[in-house]
């Protein structure tokens, strides 16, 4: 983290990188739709059809949804790049984008066009093959954008003839996927109440689904499903119930005593009510789709306020749980709450992943993945939500669960966890689910403060300790039986997401600029490459003319602060 | 004739002038530029630049200034009668103002790295962004003015500014010398 800062200094001096942002981020105020530049053999956009996508766990050619297919697996089928030849990966294109700043973009590709959206919600289509630039929309931000952790985005769905986006003011916009112009605008929620979107729409039967960010504001989360065509909402599921108090569960997930005082809970809620209105419960990523048993697995966020849970007594139902629904009606299907009453943000964000394992009894069966900001994998019974185990603890945890106190409590992991946003990725004939975690010591400060009508509203602070070490992990982790497979420690805390390929590899960048290649197998690292900036976004792969590509954004990350830049980087073999 | 006095004084023609026939934006605009500075630079240091300011904070902070979630006793009576769209429409006419450079000294080494340790430890471009430049609902405080950063973080930390309780709590973890330094490093970038 010093050493960011350092180069940052150093490198640019902040006057002029904050005219160079600052002229950044004046160029969303400029009108929004298409610069459509007619490339000579610039590919024409694919009719993305519902068979398309269904496929795309199998399609070795696309990469077609956010974590690569409904089930999220992250394990691609492409396998000519591989363990024997990874070596000789080099940079096939580089693209720049106009938006200096913090990129967490999952590039999604159908049939040689690539979109890529950038931070304050830019979105390019690129040809595939080559980088060059087909459209850019820009979207015209609006002046109320309320978000804690940058002004990211983490991309695009797509669908039929368009491209969906949503935006740091809150809207879901349908683009024309050949021109980047703006078919229409719906307003998902108002932005001043502190709802913002920064993650990607999920495309499927018709519908795109959209979660929130906000608890960090005292919203009042959800799931949404919008007619594709018109946008009009078709249905919305409340993360917070009106009646989130449960069962006053005093252990974790992992049978921890979470040191809360029932009495004084019970007592906070007969006389306050139940806290809903304002509870938080935000939706950071998409939901993994069960189109055979139509249901939708997504986990929900933090509480709000994050540190202070004197103000809303109670489990605070559906936050840091895992929950499934159905997916036509949005009905609650069955939830599991890793923790109740959090008062250290240790909250659930990385994406759920459908995938195989084993059972309670041994038996293979139907299984939902989740890295919890905790440092543990958990693996839950698809069918009912229960959980059937979970990983050891991949970064060291202290003092669990130490309430927060006035002047600061010292407990690992710090609230970025653990695994943050980060979409882990899958090799499922391994049994291997790899993760990025981030090891930042912090305290945990508490301080009442009453609902500030739609401000950041943490009820007390988090403070990393500037004197004690980061460092970051990347992990594999045998989902069948819990235990670390491998882990190679990285100089500093991970944050991005990671790729499997069937050609035996994973990959994921770092925030001081190196993007690597990893043996899935021991961990081993057969490639790297210095980006030059922080590599804090989930990479993808694809073909385009019997040639596999692997691509990556190389832009930093707001919230570790790692290197800003504006690239994104594709790789081939010769 | 103090500061208050004065900046009182020019407030009050500023309102009277304005509240006479205060039709056009730049009318509006008047009664704050009065005290915010004609060209930007404020006429005291203890008032905020807010040419080129974000447009969401200042509708926010003219928000709060009006439901009293935010107490000045100079700007109380300039809200009082400001509709929503009054306010949205002076958060864009001043953020569309080129930002004002008060010509303020760079901080020294020693200061700037003490800086980056606290910046990093609580996460200020979490919010305000890389370079300070901040976005939307958040405010751009690099190169403010020294003064009134340090006053306005000092009463975060009392609580005489309420209307962020996140900063009030981070601040309270500072002392007052931290928060000298985090202001020369902010006004002199």
């Amino acid at each position: 983290m010093r050493k960011s800062w350092s180069n940052w200094f150093a490198l640019a001096g902040a006057a002029s990188l904050a005219a160079l942002s600052m002229a950044a981020y004046a160029t969303e105020e400029i009108k929004g739709g298409a610069a459509a530049k007619a490339g000579a053999m610039a590919p024409a956009p694919t009719n993305v059809t519902q068979d398309l996508l269904n496929k795309a766990a199998s399609d070795g050619a696309n990469f077609l949804q956010t974590n690569g297919n409904y089930a999220q697996t992250r394990f691609h089928p492409a396998r000519q790049i591989n363990t024997g030849n990874v070596r000789g990966l080099h940079t096939a294109w580089i693209f720049q984008t106009d938006i200096l700043d913090t990129l967490e973009t999952s590039p999604i590709v159908v049939n040689g066009v690539m979109y890529v959206t950038t931070a304050f919600d830019h979105v390019y289509a690129l040809n595939a093959k080559t980088g060059e630039q087909i459209w850019e929309y820009k979207h015209k931000m609006g002046p109320i954008t309320t978000y804690c952790c940058g002004p990211n985005n983490r991309g695009v769905a797509v669908y039929g003839d368009k491209v969906y986006l949503a935006t740091l003011d809150a809207n879901l916009v349908a683009l024309d996927a050949k021109t980047g112009a703006m078919k229409w605008s719906k307003l998902v929620a108002d932005p001043e109440k502190g709802y913002s979107e920064t993650m990607a729409p999920t495309a499927v039967k018709g519908m795109i689904l959209l979660g929130t960010n906000g608890g960090e504001y005292g919203i009042r989360g959800f799931v949404k499903a919008f007619d594709a065509e018109t946008g009009d909402l078709k249905w919305t599921f409340d993360t917070i119930p009106e009646d989130s108090k449960g069962v006053w569960a005093t252990k974790d997930a992992t049978g921890r005593d979470m040191h809360r005082d029932i009495a004084a809970e019970k007592g906070a809620y007969a006389k306050n009510g139940d806290p809903y209105k304002t509870l938080g419960g935000g939706v950071w990523q998409n939901p993994a789709v069960d189109l055979a048993n139509n249901r939708i697995y997504f986990v929900v966020g933090n509480p709000s306020p994050d540190l202070d849970g004197a103000i809303r007594p109670g489990d605070n139902l559906y936050t840091d749980s895992m929950v499934s629904l159905d997916l036509n009606t949005g009905k609650y299907v069955c939830h599991f709450q890793y923790i109740a009453h959090d008062v250290w943000d240790l909250d659930a964000v990385s994406p759920t992943v459908l995938t195989k394992a084993a059972g309670k009894d041994g038996k293979m069966t139907d299984v939902v993945l989740h890295a919890g900001k905790t440092g543990h994998i958990y693996v839950h019974d698809a069918k009912d939500c229960s959980l059937i185990r979970f990983s050891e603890a991949m970064i060291p945890q202290e003092n669990m669960w130490t309430l927060p106190t006035k002047d600061g409590a010292r407990m690992l992991p710090g609230a970025n966890g653990g695994v943050e946003w980060s979409p882990i990725a899958t090799n499922p004939s391994m049994g291997l689910a790899f993760a990025l975690n981030l090891h930042q010591p912090m305290t945990y400060h508490v301080d009442s403060s009453p609902y500030p009508d739609g401000k950041l509203w943490l009820g007390g602070a988090f403070k990393v300790i500037p004197t004690e070490e980061q460092w970051g992990q990347f992990v594999a982790v045998d989902y069948n039986t819990g235990k670390i497979r491998w882990k190679v420690k990285t100089p500093e805390p991970m944050i991005g997401g990671a790729l499997a390929t069937a050609g035996g590899l994973v990959f994921a960048g770092e925030a001081n600029g190196q993007f690597k290649a990893y043996d899935a197998r021991d961990g081993a690292i057969l490639w790297s490459f210095s980006a030059g900036a922080g590599v804090n976004a989930p990479p993808s792969t694809y073909m385009v003319d019997g040639k596999q590509f692997v691509v990556v954004g190389a832009g930093g990350n707001t919230q570790i602060d790692a290197k800003r830049g504006n690239s994104i980087i594709a790789f081939s073999l010769n | 004739m103090n500061h208050r006095i004065a900046i009182w004084v020019i407030f009050s023609f500023g309102l009277i002038i304005a509240s006479a026939r205060a039709e056009t934006i730049e009318e509006k605009a008047a009664v704050c530029t009065a005290c915010h500075g004609e060209k930007g630079v404020p006429v005291d240091k203890s008032i905020p630049n807010i040419f080129g300011q974000n447009e969401g904070y200042i509708y926010i902070e003219l928000r709060d200034m009006k439901k009293g979630a935010r107490k000045n006793d100079l700007m109380a009576p300039v809200v009082e009668n400001l509709s929503k769209e009054d306010m949205f429409a002076l958060a864009a006419y001043f953020s569309a103002k080129p930002w004002t450079d008060l010509q303020q000294p760079r901080a020294g080494a020693a200061d700037v790295r003490h800086f980056e340790s606290m910046a990093t430890s609580a996460g200020c471009v979490g919010c305000h962004q890389a370079g300070y430049i901040g976005a939307g609902t958040q405010p751009h405080i690099a190169s403010l003015g020294y003064d009134y950063l340090v006053k306005t973080m000092l009463d975060f930390r009392s609580g005489a500014r309420a209307n962020n309780s996140w900063m009030k709590d981070l601040l309270n973890t500072y002392s007052e010398d931290d928060i000298k330094q985090m202001a020369r490093v902010l006004a002199g970038m």
